[in-house]
């Protein structure tokens, strides 16, 4: 299965992001990572390139909840990314915020999956069973 | 007048340069004191001192000035100068703006000194009033005003470089426009320095400070080193950092300092002094503040036992954030009292480690030196592109990250898969003996990130 991912907005943070990818690999995805330093458009032009199913962004640096609330509109310009699986991890708010505030809000801006400062184990295992339900119905 | 004469004045006639006076810069080099020189020092130092310099920038000039101040009471050898990051991309605008509001509401708006827009004539006063050595520590690609007002401002230590300035720090500046504006800084930092003492170049060994080989380390401090030397660079700092086991970081100093004795040679630059530089622990710090002295402690002690001529320093707010100049300045005494009291150290010489090392080490080069390209610095480029050499943890868009690394039973940082890299087989066979490779993928991706964070 294919998967786009990367590090959302002006966030260099790459560690993670190499850890993501080798990781997903290791899961027996397929994997399109195009880096830190990503903007939206980016993300949704690559889903359409490779023709994924699935796009996991990541952010470190706290600053993903200023592109989040772009994801909607930006979605809707693109054809067929309907039943793209859309998830989102990392450190999600500058400061500390609690997971049952910002989860919903996410969920809002169209994740289907968010992780805020999940183990990446824990996260990937998520994806899976998230994906295994949905193939279900 | 010379092309370089040209293009330096292109640079320097900036609207955010208050004209540059080119035969005034020159006449102050020319007649500054020798204590300023860090080379000066490097040559007279006693042969087991080890210089202290801790990191530090602060906005205003004022500030800066408070700073050195703790320094110099903590005996500090030389003196940092932390240069912003809008200053590091080339935004004069933006941390022209950032230092007016640091200076109107006495709150830093700048992670670091606005070199270029305090401009040379300010900052000389303070460099000449402490009369100590000054470091320029950056992250700038390309440097070429910058390293121009540096030097007018009487600072003679000049660190990076094409590659550790670049594949750290960066996702997309172009590589090759990078050492071009590296050359450029290489040439004017070799023309200054006949006038006077040389300007010591310093190289970035920690590049990512994540997990990256020794061999990778030696072959770009060398390549750097290189790069300098044929512009006619007299001094050369090469460096590396902390990197979790004590007997590798003997090695890895004895292997860089033989490694780069000899390519000098090679390239009839024997006459040129090369320095070794240690920086303790640049990964990920213990939040706990107490710990964090006893790594640095630790660091001290690793830096004696290498053998470095200078060392820098960390403080106990690292996890925290940008430390103030109060602990700053306690790491500095701390280190000066640790390198005091440690006399009577053994010396250490693994002979098989520093044979596989340095057979990793000589067959990058030759890979690098066979490349069909007509300078050193486009066989650089090209090796860089087809992974030849790979920085693992770089996040530039031109790295491979092919290459994987983790930690054996020892701390020692192994390759266990060496990508596009020419490690001889003998050597990788011996690297990856070193490690338990029975288990899944999921698990050594769990040890690599337990081997990242392995002083938290």
């Amino acid at each position: 299965m294919k998967v786009v991912t990367g590090v959302v907005g002006n966030d260099i943070h790459v560690v993670a992001n190499r850890l993501i990818d080798l990781s997903l690999r290791a899961r027996g995805f397929e994997v399109f990572n195009l880096g830190v330093n990503t903007y939206l458009e980016e993300f949704f032009d690559a889903v359409v390139e490779t023709g994924a199913e699935i796009l996991l962004i990541s952010s470190l640096n706290g600053e993903a909840e200023g592109w989040g609330r772009e994801v909607k509109a930006l979605k809707a310009k693109y054809k067929h990314l309907d039943n793209l699986t859309m998830m989102i991890g990392g450190n999600l708010v500058v400061g500390s915020g609690n997971a049952e505030d910002i989860v919903p809000r996410y969920k809002n801006y169209g994740f289907d999956l968010v992780c805020h400062q999940v183990d990446l184990n824990t996260g990937l295992d998520s994806l899976e069973v998230f994906l295994e339900e949905r193939n279900k119905q | 007048m010379s092309l370089l004469q040209e293009e330096r004045e292109i640079i320097l006639n900036n609207e955010y340069v208050d004209t540059f006076d080119f035969a005034e810069v020159s006449e102050f080099v020319k007649n500054a004191s020798k204590d300023l020189f860090i080379s000066h020092h490097f040559k007279n130092k006693a042969k087991d001192k080890m210089l202290v310099q801790p990191r530090g920038g602060f906005p205003t000039y004022k500030k800066q000035f408070a700073l050195y101040e703790f320094f110099v009471d903590a005996n500090v050898d030389v003196l940092p100068l932390t240069i912003d990051s809008n200053t590091r991309l080339n935004d004069y605008a933006t941390s022209s703006k950032m230092l007016r509001l640091s200076e109107a509401n006495d709150v830093d708006m700048l992670n670091g000194y606005p070199l270029v827009n305090h401009g040379y004539r300010t900052t000389r006063k303070m460099i000449t009033h402490f009369n100590k050595p000054v470091s320029l520590r950056h992250g700038t690609p390309d440097a070429r005003l910058l390293i121009e007002t540096a030097i007018a401002s009487g600072i003679f230590e000049i660190e990076g470089g094409p590659i550790t300035y670049l594949l750290p720090y960066s996702k997309n500046f172009p590589l090759d426009k990078a050492f071009l504006y590296w050359k450029y800084v290489e040439r004017v930092c070799a023309n200054y320095s006949e006038l006077n003492e040389p300007i010591n170049r310093e190289s970035f060994g920690p590049l990512t400070a994540t997990l990256v080989p020794p061999a990778i380390t030696i072959i770009i401090q060398l390549l750097e080193m290189l790069l300098s030397l044929e512009e006619g660079v007299k001094s050369f700092s090469v460096s590396f950092a902390q990197n979790g086991s004590m007997n590798q970081d003997i090695v890895t100093g004895a292997v860089l300092k033989k490694m780069a004795k000899h390519y000098a040679e090679e390239i009839g630059c024997g006459d040129a002094m090369i320095n070794l530089v240690y920086h303790q622990w640049m990964g990920a710090f213990p939040t706990n503040r107490d710990y964090a002295e006893q790594l640095i402690n630790i660091s001290t002690v690793i830096a004696k036992m290498v053998g470095a001529d200078k060392i820098i320093t960390k403080t106990r707010e690292e996890a925290v954030g940008i430390p103030t100049k109060e602990a700053n300045a306690k790491t500095v005494a701390n280190t000066q009292y640790t390198l005091n009291i440690l006399n009577g150290l053994p010396t250490i010489v693994d002979e098989e480690e520093e044979e596989i090392l340095t057979l990793e080490v000589k067959a990058i080069m030759e890979a690098v030196f066979n490349d069909p390209a007509d300078t050193l610095w486009r066989k650089v480029f090209n090796c860089i592109k087809n992974g030849i050499i790979d920085v693992p943890f770089s996040p530039h868009i031109i790295n491979h990250n092919e290459m994987i690394t983790i930690r054996d039973a020892q701390k020692n940082i192994r390759i266990i898969k060496r990508g596009n890299v020419p490690i001889p087989d003998r050597c990788y066979e011996y690297e990856k003996a070193q490690c338990d490779l029975t288990k899944d993928t999921t698990s050594i991706v769990n040890d690599i990130i337990h081997d990242i964070g392995i002083m938290q």
